[in-house]
């Protein structure tokens, strides 16, 4: 019954929306009737044309833009005098009468315009209005040439670190604002698209292999207007138990009143990998395996695996990466109409996107829907419709293949002498043919998402508006997934197919008053309003071995002769909120925001449902004061802003809070039956982590804001962390799921706007620095570290810390006796790598001398970005670096074992033998123990142009004839240049995990695109 | 007009509150509170703790134990490709308290002795028109016989341990901080446990699907193996008569039989881990580990190798029938259908032959106890009685009848007897996990010397146990390390 109401509601609105499309579809266009006006648009203070500028006729819909020498003309139906409205970007708005054509106009530059609105959390505000940090992405940025929204997020905006998690096509992103704080729960920021709040998570369906789709993925970034980055308590804590990671606000296209435009955007493109790796080729390689045979089993002689003879003939041997690599295709189609009338405006948008990855047989196709569609039916109502439906398909580099790749021994070949694939390389460590594996592994995700909010809202009386929104997101995903049995991983179970299915629908409403009023000098705008959102996942997956044939992939799971066990999942959130804020200015110089949200969701324990979430903010606008304005007249804007607040986040998984049970199943009588065990000790208590944060900077705009500077300090401190506390393991459990400990992020934020030139040759830059630094506080009681992996977790230092040891060159020959004790080897040998001795105990091991060796926090981050124009020529570039973090070559450890079952970097040319005593790489050793060391700490710092847009706008008048009323032809670049001493494959790298930041292990690599397209507007 | 759009926006505004409940309820999982209601679920839940003698990857009776205990032995090391460091310290004895392998064995054991601790609570807990009376008493029963068993292995891997006897359900200091009982103690509760699983009913009476269950049977093989751990020589003979008089046992015909997949739970085999590989479930990646590498189709991981200086393929005698059961020298590639000889012998007992190439699959169950072992309890626990007398000398001769090796010498002293005895336990145990205890059973100057005299020149005296793990110490205050281990 409940349910229906919502479906009832949700009918009303589609039945407005539909009802007034039928009453505006059957508007005829004015006619236009042959007569003209001619004219050019000025700057006022250089006198200069200006390109791009918007005329319109006062009344008319009908409008034109200036060409690039600033020449307009109008074709009209209308006679003399004519009143023009005139409105450029960064231009104060004209209205002016005409009486003759041609006729020269002049526009004067704004003095501020900071009047702009930016959106907000539920509702818009004008950006000099705000109490709050939020940044808008340079709207330039939004045109990159990439395959998801948050990509363009990477260097645009200070405070907000963006790294790439894998170059797989539609493959993902880490975002981290003001710096990560969670250790066990979720660290990306919550993405708010169009009102409808969405945590990018990838479910698994327990199918497939290798880096699963970035789900932001099957969303247009074309499609995008404007993003917002709300990063302090201000901002974000309306949107409470959610906000605590900061808040990225979407906001997608809209028609706006006026002619009809339709406008298509197609580019093609190419990438290739950054970088590949020098590996040995084969004969290095087989003297090397010759040598570790021998330092085993002396007594077998130096030639164990080949002859000199046969070495001699090898040749190069494979190239696993010149086989794997390739230079991708991508494609990109965006077709669009948009319009409207005062009372309804819409946008359409259709997408095609397929890119093929840098790795062979690897791509992401996109093919997507818009429909936005706002409407006006009666005075007081105003309606809205934001849909997209988008189906992706992908095929997925299988896990390991990047490190197979790389160790695969150069002797080893594609194909055996019948032609057929090598199954797997000959030695005892085992690793399949990659090539196979790529090529014959189906490893695909297909997804459909619909998702969309409509809105009503409705102005009761002046200044007050109820707005109900409703919201929906439906995404359906299937993983496909076959071995066939001619490759080494299908060879076992003769084909293994699998299918997964994911299904995940989540449901939005929210209600929401707004009063606005202004009396005397004071402004007042308040909101309440209730929200809910409710979401659920269903899994299932199937599978099956032991095909007769593997023509049938895995449309045919009952055709396999043993089953595989299937299994189904299924789980729900739900979160209930309200939420309550007023902004209040005096004189448009005092202002105080306050808001609070209370939360209530289903995720924490029975006794720990409900949380608030309050923020205060507080600022002055200086220059406001009329001593000010007089005492410094080059200064036209000036604020000093402060907030503090709590909020909150909620990303812990589901069902975290139960004693819940878990399937597990035996044999009796050679049959399965099934088992039932416990998974946690229950904790009713289980509640969010919460965030206070604390925020305080200034805006200030110098000279008719040709410069505009921005600086925030914060503090962060997040306490009651989740954290999966251990527990000893004589309760027959590991861990329980707790709030405990605290981290904190403290850092300066830097933006600097300025117009460099602004006349005939147009200059702007955008430049922001961050410097984050983040500190673990307390971690439990009593305990002040633990180890996880090759990190540790240390009250007093930063998260994404390495914890490992520290090398200490390489024993000689005579050293043994004295120095072999710190080889960590039992009979150590010449040649063996030697390690400090950090506990002083007289001897290495490899548990017990370890300490922290680096760090993956940067010391800084910046982004720098250019937008230039001179005569219908554009460009834009964005510079962005890293500076300061370390990161952890994984991949070099692998490259750096010298065993002779796989290969390793060229660095094993100088490895210690009888003749070359080298102190910086050890001899050759069939079975290594893997220890980590300081060797593979990496300097991280990069800088490179990451991408690079260089446009031109074909003048109209050789367009007009055809009809077309712009045309702009670009080439457009991604990761073009990098200045880095990292030796891995690209800097910008990371694991997705919150405690191995920066581990680069078998990482998909990034790749450098070059595109060429065309934009053209009817 | 006016009102009615007024109406329409306020029903909108709150027409929604509570369309959804706060309260989570899995759809996919049960919670505790849902569980222990009714005959089934008890039985499933016990069937949940079987499962914890390996739970998943690797677990306890699915090689963690070859891994993590019978490397440190002199007739086993790692293999060329078990490349983990831990897994070759424990090789070289080198290990120390932070050793992650020896971190599962107190891990597992525990997760499945509160397992047990559960289902004995709690399904004393049902009332009693949900369950039948009997099978309550007996899957009670079932449970402290797995519990005896995980802490009969734990007191010997590590002495001293915390003895926990109740479900955990908070986290209270008296629930998590619990420190060790003595040796003693935990003796004492292992044997009260197996006694009630005496009167577990006899494997016969199981139906057939059921077999597999612990029975009266297996607590008294085990429970005769607890005493003869504890030297209580008398007891260990008597219970070791009570199996061979009273449960129905037998050798089979064959020793092949022992590991034939048709021949699970048969005559001879008083208590296993059950495997099935192909089926969805889990196959014994024991014989995937120990199957060799480089021979095309094989694909084997050869992580679990012969420790040839131990000498212990040279002991067997070339007519022993059960050296081809137990070792393979050599086989032939399912791709090219050539045979290959091996650098040295390899373990052969798991090796399934209906999943060549796919060892991971094998479906051979693993014997826990079996009657040949408890023939061997009545020998030396007769030997050292009443020395070698027929009683004992008929013991073994059954074993190595079967084995077709002939009589035991008849002029054996009873130290030769006893040596004896403990070759013949290595010969018909080979993998299956007893290696390590029959080394540390006779005390460190007998263990060390077998493991200097295999070129384990690590070997000290510490070796007879294995140290508590760093971790435990660091997270119980109450808990101290094993007096051998302090300062290593």
């Amino acid at each position: 019954m409940k349910k229906l109401g919502v479906l009832r509601y949700s009918l009303y609105i589609f039945f407005f929306l539909y009802s007034v499309n039928k009453l505006y579809a059957q508007e005829d266009p004015k006619p236009i009737i042959n007569a003209s006006l001619i004219g050019t648009i000025i700057d006022a203070s250089n006198k200069e044309p200006i390109a791009g500028v918007t005329v319109q006729l006062e009344a008319v819909t009908h409008s034109v833009k200036t060409d690039g020498h600033g020449r307009f003309q109008f074709v009209t139906g209308q006679k003399l005098p004519f009143t023009l409205i005139i409105s450029f970007v960064g231009y104060e708005k004209k209205r002016i009468v005409v009486n003759t054509s041609p006729v020269v106009i002049e526009l004067s530059p704004t003095t501020e315009n900071i009047d702009e609105v930016v959106v907000v959390g539920y509702g818009t505000q004008k950006r000099r209005d705000l109490t709050g940090s939020v940044a808008s992405l340079n709207e330039s940025l939004l045109k990159q040439n990439v395959s998801s929204l948050d990509q363009t997020l990477k260097g645009g905006i200070s405070g907000v670190q963006v790294t790439q998690t894998s170059g797989q096509p539609g493959g993902g992103v880490s975002i981290r604002i003001r710096g990560g704080a969670s250790i066990q729960g979720g660290n990306e920021p919550l993405y708010v698209i169009d009102g409808f709040p969405i945590y990018n998570q990838t479910e698994s369906t327990g199918v497939g292999s290798g880096t699963p789709v970035n789900p932001l993925a099957s969303i247009n970034p074309s499609d995008v207007e404007s993003i917002e980055v709300l990063k302090d308590a201000a901002a974000t804590a309306i949107y409470g138990s959610r906000g605590a990671n900061g808040v990225i606000l979407v906001t997608t296209k809209k028609g706006k009143a006026g002619r009809v435009q339709l406008n298509y955007d197609g580019s093609i493109g190419k990438q290739q990998v950054l970088k590949k790796i020098a590996v040995l080729n084969a004969p290095n390689f087989a003297i090397m395996r010759n040598e570790a045979l021998y330092d085993a089993y002396p007594n077998l002689g130096k030639f164990q695996y080949l002859t000199q003879d046969k070495i001699d003939q090898l040749g190069a041997g494979t190239n696993w990466q010149e086989e794997a690599f390739q230079t991708g295709k991508i494609t990109n189609h965006q077709l669009s109409v948009s319009g409207g009338a005062e009372q309804i405006q819409y946008f359409i948008g259709a997408n095609y996107f397929d890119q093929e990855g840098i790795i062979k047989n690897t791509d992401f196709k996109r093919l997507g829907f818009r429909s936005n569609i706002n409407a006006n039916p009666f005075k007081r109502l105003n309606v809205g419709a934001n849909f997209s439906i988008n189906r992706t398909t992908s095929q997925i580099a299988p896990s390991g293949i990047v490190n197979a790749l790389l160790i695969m021994p150069p002797t080893a070949t594609i194909y055996d002498a019948d032609g057929a694939y090598t199954l797997r390389n000959p030695f005892e460590n085992i690793f399949a043919n990659p090539i196979a594996t790529l090529q014959e592994t189906t490893n695909t995700s297909n997804a459909l998402r619909i998702s969309g909010t409509s809105f009503a809202q409705y102005d009761i009386i002046k200044g007050l508006q109820a707005k109900v929104l409703l919201g929906v997101d439906l995404n359906n995903r299937k993983d496909k997934f076959y071995l066939p049995s001619y490759i080494y991983e299908g060879s076992g179970n003769n084909g293994k197919a699998n299918l997964g299915n994911l299904d995940t629908y989540s449901w939005l409403n929210e209600n929401t008053l707004n009063y606005t009023t202004s009396f005397q000098k004071h402004h007042v705008n308040a909101l309440i309003g209730f929200t809910q959102q409710e979401a659920k996942n269903e899994i299932f997956n199937a599978g099956a071995e032991n095909f007769v044939t593997d023509d049938l992939l895995y449309n045919s799971l009952q055709s396999g002769a043993t089953l595989v066990r299937p299994n189904s999942d299924a789980y729900s959130w739900v979160l209930h909120s309200y939420l309550a804020r007023v902004n209040y200015n005096y004189a448009n110089k005092y202002y105080l925001s306050a808001s609070i949200r209370r939360d209530g969701s289903s995720r924490f324990g029975s006794d720990n449902k409900w949380g608030n979430f309050p923020s205060l903010a507080l600022s002055w606008r200086v220059s406001n004061e009329s001593f000010f304005k007089e005492a410094f007249p080059a200064v036209n804007d000036l604020k000093i802003r402060t907030s503090f607040g709590t909020t909150g986040n909620q990303e812990i998984g589901q069902y975290q809070s139960l004693s819940t049970l878990y399937n597990l199943n035996y044999l009796f009588g050679n049959k399965i039956v099934t088992g039932f065990a416990s998974h946690r000790i229950a904790n009713k208590n289980l509640g969010w982590e919460t965030t206070y944060q604390y925020d305080g900077g200034f805006d200030i705009a110098l000279f008719n804001s040709r410069l505009q500077f921005t600086l925030d300090y914060y503090y962060k401190k997040t306490t009651d962390l989740l954290l999966n506390v251990e527990i000893p393991w004589t309760s027959g459990y590991a861990s329980s799921l707790q709030n405990f400990g605290s981290v904190s992020n403290k850092g300066f934020e830097l933006g600097l706007k300025t117009k460099n030139l602004n006349g005939h040759f147009v200059w702007n830059t955008d430049l922001n620095f961050s410097f984050n630094r983040n500190k673990v506080l307390t971690i439990g009681t009593g305990a002040q570290s633990y180890i996880s992996g090759n990190y540790i977790i240390k009250v007093g230092e930063p998260l994404g810390t390495f914890y490992g040891t520290k090398t200490d060159g390489i024993l000689q020959k005579g050293e043994e006796s004295i120095k072999g004790v710190f080889t960590g080897n039992a009979v150590p040998k010449a040649g063996d790598r030697l390690y400090k001795d950090i506990d002083g105990d007289g001897k290495f091991t490899t548990a017990n001398d370890r300490t922290s060796i680096g760090n993956a926090q940067p010391d800084f981050i910046f982004g720098l970005t250019n937008t230039l124009s001179y005569s219908g020529f554009d460009l834009t570039f964005l510079l962005q670096g890293t500076i300061g973090n370390e990161l952890l070559n994984i991949n070099r450890q692998n490259l750096e074992m010298f065993t002779g079952q796989q290969n390793a970097s060229t660095d094993a040319l100088d490895r210690w033998t009888e003749t070359n005593p080298s102190q910086s790489y050890p001899r050759a050793k069939l079975d290594p123990a893997p220890i980590f060391s300081n060797q593979f700490v990496e300097n991280g710092s990069f800088v490179r142009l990451k991408s690079l847009q260089l446009g031109y706008t074909i003048p109209k008048q050789l367009l007009t004839a055809a009809g077309i009323s712009n045309l702009n032809v670009y080439l457009s670049g991604q990761n073009l240049l990098t200045w880095s001493k990292y030796k891995g494959f690209d800097p910008e790298v990371t694991s997705g995990s919150n405690i191995q930041i920066g581990t680069d292990s078998g990482v998909y690599p990034a790749s450098r695109s070059l595109t060429v397209g065309l934009s053209l507007t009817f | 007009m006016k009102i009615t759009y007024l109406l329409f926006a306020g029903t909108l505004l709150f027409g929604f509150v509570s369309c959804s409940k706060l309260d989570e309820k899995p759809e996919s999982l049960l919670v505790s509170e849902q569980f222990y209601l009714n005959e089934n679920q008890a039985i499933s839940a016990v069937n949940g703790t079987y499962r914890k003698l390996y739970e998943s990857g690797q677990s306890i009776y699915n090689s963690l134990f070859q891994i993590g205990v019978e490397m440190a032995t002199d007739d086993y090391e790692a293999g060329p490709r078990a490349r983990n460091a831990h897994v070759r310290a424990i090789s070289n004895l080198t290990h120390d308290a932070s050793n992650d392998r020896m971190e599962q064995l107190w891990k597992q054991s525990y997760d499945a002795i509160n397992a047990s601790n559960q289902n004995i609570e709690y399904i004393g807990l049902i009332a009693p028109e949900k369950i039948n009376e009997t099978i309550r008493q007996r899957l009670i029963n079932e449970a402290k016989f797995l519990r005896a068993l995980h802490y009969f292995n734990l007191v010997r891997w590590f002495g001293p341990v915390p003895l926990v006897l109740k479900p955990v359900t908070s986290l209270s200091p008296e629930d998590l901080y619990v420190a060790k009982a003595s040796e003693n103690e935990v003796y004492s509760q292992i044997i009260a446990d197996l006694k009630d699983a005496e009167n577990l009913p006899n494997y016969k009476s199981y139906g057939d699907n059921d077999k597999g269950r612990a029975s009266s049977g297996a607590a008294k093989s085990i429970l005769a193996k607890v005493y003869l751990t504890q030297q209580d020589w008398s007891n260990a003979k008597l219970k070791a008569q009570d199996v061979i008089d009273k449960e129905g046992y037998d050798l089979f015909p064959e020793f092949t039989d022992v590991f034939h997949i048709d021949k699970k739970n048969g005559i001879e085999h008083i208590f296993s881990a059950q495997f099935k590989g192909n089926s969805g479930y889990q196959g014994n990646s024991l014989a995937s580990r120990s199957a060799p590498a480089d021979i095309p189709g094989i694909n084997g991981d050869y992580a679990d190798a012969w420790h040839a200086e131990g000498g212990l393929y040279g002991t067997f005698a070339i007519q022993d029938k059960r050296l081809k059961t137990t070792f393979t020298t050599g086989m032939i590639s399912p791709v090219d259908g050539k045979y290959y000889a091996l650098a040295k012998p390899q373990f052969n007992k798991y090796y399934d032959e209906s999943v060549v190439g796919n060892q991971s699959q094998s479906s051979k169950n693993l014997p826990i106890i079996r009657y040949a072992e408890v023939l061997l309890i009545l020998a030396e626990a007769e030997n050292e009685l009443n020395g070698p007398t027929s009683l004992a000398q008929a013991s073994i001769n059954k074993v190595r009848a079967r084995a077709a090796i002939g009589d035991i010498g008849k002029d054996l002293n009873k130290n030769d007897f006893r040596e004896a005895v403990f070759e013949e336990r290595r010969k018909e145990l080979t993998f299956e996990y007893q290696r390590w205890f029959d080394l540390v059973r006779r005390g460190a100057t007998y263990y060390v010397a077998k493991l200097k005299a295999a070129g384990k020149t690590n070997a000290a005296p510490r070796h007879l146990h294995f140290p508590t793990p760093q971790r435990e110490l660091n997270l119980n205050p109450n808990l101290k390390q094993h007096p051998d281990w302090i300062n290593n």
